[in-house]
C-alpha cells in the first residue's frame, strides 16, 4: 500500500516537471534555431520538436487521471457542502458515505467504459499479437498524429487512473466508517510565514468553508470537551 | 422538460455534498441511462477527448508558477514595496495592503493564499499601528480576490476553455477593470481611514522605494513575461504559462532563495494535485455541456428570452443575479464551467461581446469569494484574524458594497473592459 502511494506521488510529480521542461525546451529551441550561429543552428534545425505539444498533452492527461486519484486521498475535490455541514453528525455521516459511494460508483463505471474502449481500440489486437495468436479482423487501433503511438496506450490512463480513483474512494470510505475522519485539503496554505503557526490557524475544524464536508470525528471530540 | 430533469438531478446530487466533478458526471450518466437515447459510445469518446486541448494545459502551468511564488518571503517583498509607495497617504498600511494584495494575487494566482500570506504579515502590523482589527480584515479579504481579475488568471483560462474565447484578449481585457477595482477598493480604504483618522506612515524616500522595487521586481516580472509574451506573439498562452512556471522556479530557488531545491518536488506534487482536481472538473463539465447542447437547452433559453422581448439589460441583470446566487454554493472554477456554456450562447444571440461577458463573469466570481456562506476568502480570513464569520461579514461590507457597485459598472459599460484589448489590436 505504501509503495502504491509513493508510486502515485512520484508519477504525478514527474509528469508535472517533465511536461513543463518539454514545453520550455521546445520554446527555447524554436527561438534558438533562429540565431545564426554556425554549426549549432544546423544542428538545432535538424531537431524536430513538433511532437512536444502532443507529448505534453498526453503527460497532462495521465497526470490529471492519477492526480485526481491522489486528490481523493488528500481530500482536495470540492463540493457543495453548505447543506450537509448544517446537519448533525449522524446524518452528515450518512451523506458523506453516500457521496463517497457515489464517487466510487461513478469512477467504477468510467473505468469500465474506459477499459472496453481501450480493449476495442487496439489493446485486444496488441495482446493477441504479443501472445502470437491470430488476430483475425480485430482492429489494430489508431495511432496519435505526431508521435504515432497507439492511442490505446495513451488512453489506458483512463481505466488505470480512474480505477485507482475508485479504489481511493473506497479506501477513504472505509477509513471514514472506521474513524469518522476525512482527508481535508487546505486551500490557503502558504510557506515561509515566520510569524509562526499560532497566527495562521487553519485547522480543519476552524475552517468550515463549505466546500468540503466536515468530518464527524471533530464533532465528537468537541462534544467530549464540553462540560 | 429534459432541462428540468437534468438540473434537478444535478442540484440534488450536488446538495448531498459529493465532489462537484462527480455530481456532474453522475448527472450525465443518469440522464443518459434513464431519459435519453444518445449512444453511450459518443459519451465515452467525450470522456477521453475532454481535456485534450493544448489551451487547457495553461492551467497546470499557471498553478505551478503561482505555487513557486506563493511564499511568505515574496509576500513580504510585495508589502514592503507597496507600503513604501502609498504608505504616507490616508489609510497607510491599509492602502499598502490593497496594492500588495493586487500584486501578490496576480503573481500567485490564488485568492485564499493571498489573504493568508498578506494578511498574516500585515494584519498584526496594522493592529500594532493602531488600526481596528475589522478595518484590516475588510481590506485584506476583499483585495485578496483581485487576483482572478488581474492576469494571469486561471478562472479566465477556464472561461476561454468553456467558450472558445481568446485567452490573450481576456487577459488584456482584465487589466483595466483589475486596476480600476484596485482603485475602488483603495478609494474606500482611503475614505474610511480619513473619516476615522487612522495613522499614516512617514513618507518613504525615493531611495527606499527603489530598493523595495528592486527586491520585488523579480516576482512582478512574471506578469510582464506572460502579458508581454502573449501580446508580442512570442508565446502562445500555454507556452507563456510554461515559461512563467520555469521563471518562477528560477526566481524562487536561485534569486529569492525562499525555497531549496529539495522543496521543489513537494511544490510540484501540490500543483499537480490542485491542477488534477480542476482538470477533473473540466472533464466532467465538458460531458455536462455536451448533454446540454445535445438537448438544445442554451438554444431554447435564448429563444425564450428573445421571444419574451427580454433585452441585453434584463439578461445581464439576470446573469449577475444567477452568478451571485451560485457564488453562495460553489467556488469560481466550477461556476464558470457549469454556467458559461449555458449563458454564453444566449449572450452571443443578444450581441454581447464574448470578452466583455467573460469579464462580467470573473468580476462576479470575485464578489462571490468575499461573502458567506462559501466565500473562500472570508473563511481563510476568519482563520487568520480569529474573527467569526458574522463579525467578518460586517467588517467587509463597505468594500463588498463598493465591489457590487463596480460590478454594475463593468456589466453595463463594455468599453471599460474592451478598450484596452482593442487598443492593442487583440480583438
Amino acid at each position: 500500500m505504501k509503495i502504491l502511494d509513493h508510486l502515485e506521488e512520484w508519477l504525478i510529480t514527474f509528469l508535472m516537471a517533465g511536461a513543463t521542461l518539454i514545453i520550455f525546451v521546445a520554446v527555447l529551441h524554436r527561438y534558438a534555431a533562429g540565431w545564426p550561429i554556425p554549426g549549432v543552428q544546423d544542428w538545432l534545425l535538424s531537431l524536430n520538436l513538433g511532437w512536444a505539444q502532443e507529448l505534453t498533452i498526453i503527460m497532462f492527461v495521465w497526470m490529471a487521471k492519477f492526480g485526481a486519484a491522489y486528490g481523493v486521498r488528500t481530500g482536495i475535490h470540492v463540493g457543495v457542502d453548505v447543506l450537509i455541514n448544517r446537519l448533525d453528525a449522524r446524518w452528515r455521516a450518512k451523506f458523506i458515505i453516500f457521496g463517497l459511494a457515489a464517487g466510487a460508483l461513478f469512477t467504477f463505471i468510467v473505468a469500465w467504459l474506459g477499459s472496453t474502449f481501450v480493449w476495442d481500440n487496439g489493446a485486444h489486437h496488441f495482446f493477441l499479437q504479443l501472445l502470437g495468436r491470430p488476430v483475425g479482423d480485430i482492429p489494430e487501433g489508431p495511432t496519435t498524429p505526431d508521435l504515432e503511438w497507439p492511442t490505446w496506450m495513451v488512453y489506458s490512463a483512463i481505466p488505470l487512473g480512474t480505477g485507482l480513483m475508485c479504489f481511493r474512494f473506497l479506501q477513504v470510505m472505509v477509513n471514514f466508517i472506521r474513524t469518522g475522519d476525512l482527508p481535508h485539503h487546505d486551500h490557503g496554505h502558504v510557506d515561509g510565514l515566520d510569524e509562526g503557526k499560532p497566527e495562521v490557524d487553519l485547522n480543519t475544524f476552524a475552517l468550515d468553508e463549505n466546500l468540503h464536508p466536515r468530518p464527524v470525528a471533530g464533532d465528537a471530540a468537541k462534544k467530549d470537551t464540553q462540560p | 422538460m429534459n432541462a428540468l430533469i437534468i438540473f434537478l438531478i444535478l442540484l440534488v446530487l450536488m446538495l448531498t455534498g459529493m465532489p462537484i466533478s462527480i455530481s456532474l458526471g453522475l448527472t450525465v450518466l443518469t440522464f443518459l441511462f434513464g431519459f435519453s437515447n444518445v449512444p453511450l459510445e459518443s459519451v465515452a469518446l467525450k470522456l477521453f477527448t475532454g481535456i485534450e486541448k493544448f489551451e487547457i494545459m495553461a492551467i497546470p502551468f499557471f498553478i505551478l508558477a503561482g505555487n513557486f511564488l506563493t511564499h511568505g518571503g515574496v509576500a513580504k517583498r510585495m508589502i514592503r514595496f507597496a507600503t513604501s509607495m502609498v504608505g504616507h497617504w490616508y489609510g497607510g498600511l491599509g492602502l499598502g495592503g490593497v496594492v500588495a494584495c493586487a500584486l501578490f494575487a496576480a503573481v500567485s494566482g490564488s485568492s485564499p493564499a493571498t489573504v493568508v500570506a498578506i494578511g498574516s504579515i500585515l494584519l498584526p502590523a496594522m493592529v500594532k499601528a493602531g488600526f481596528p482589527k475589522n478595518f484590516g480584515a475588510g481590506v485584506i479579504t476583499t483585495s485578496g480576490a483581485l487576483g482572478i481579475l488581474i492576469p494571469p488568471s486561471i478562472v479566465m483560462v477556464m472561461y476561454s476553455v468553456a467558450t472558445n474565447t481568446s485567452v490573450g484578449a481576456l487577459f488584456m481585457a482584465g487589466v483595466v477593470p483589475g486596476l480600476a477595482l484596485a482603485g475602488v477598493l483603495g478609494g474606500v480604504t482611503y475614505w474610511r481611514a480619513r473619516k476615522f483618522d487612522y495613522p499614516r506612515l512617514p513618507k518613504a524616500s525615493w531611495r527606499e522605494r527603489l530598493s523595495a522595487l528592486r527586491e520585488s521586481i523579480w516576482g512582478l516580472l512574471l506578469i510582464v513575461i506572460v502579458m508581454g509574451g502573449i501580446y508580442s506573439g512570442v508565446f502562445t498562452p500555454t507556452e507563456a504559462a510554461a515559461m512563467s512556471a520555469v521563471y518562477a522556479f528560477i526566481v524562487a530557488v536561485f534569486i529569492y532563495k525562499d525555497m531549496r531545491l529539495k522543496d521543489v518536488p513537494r511544490v510540484l506534487l501540490n500543483s499537480a494535485n490542485m491542477s488534477a482536481m480542476l482538470l477533473y472538473i473540466i472533464t466532467n463539465a465538458v460531458l455536462f455541456s455536451f448533454i446540454m447542447t445535445n438537448e438544445n437547452i442554451p438554444q431554447a433559453l435564448a429563444d425564450w428570452m428573445l421571444g419574451n422581448g427580454l433585452g441585453v439589460i434584463t439578461f445581464l441583470l439576470a446573469v449577475n443575479v444567477i452568478l451571485l446566487l451560485a457564488g453562495n454554493f460553489m467556488e469560481p472554477s466550477s461556476i464558470v464551467l457549469i454556467f458559461a456554456p449555458i449563458l454564453f450562447p444566449v449572450a452571443m444571440k443578444l450581441g454581447i461581446d464574448p470578452v466583455h461577458f467573460g469579464i462580467i463573469m470573473v468580476v462576479n466570481m470575485e464578489v462571490g469569494m468575499c461573502h458567506p456562506p462559501v466565500g473562500l476568502n472570508l473563511y481563510v480570513a476568519s482563520g487568520i484574524t480569529k474573527m467569526g464569520i458574522t463579525e467578518l461579514t460586517v467588517a467587509v461590507w463597505p468594500w463588498l458594497l463598493a465591489m457590487l457597485g463596480f460590478l454594475g459598472v463593468v456589466t453595463y459599460w463594455p468599453a471599460l473592459s474592451l478598450w484596452f484589448p482593442r487598443l492593442l489590436g487583440m480583438m
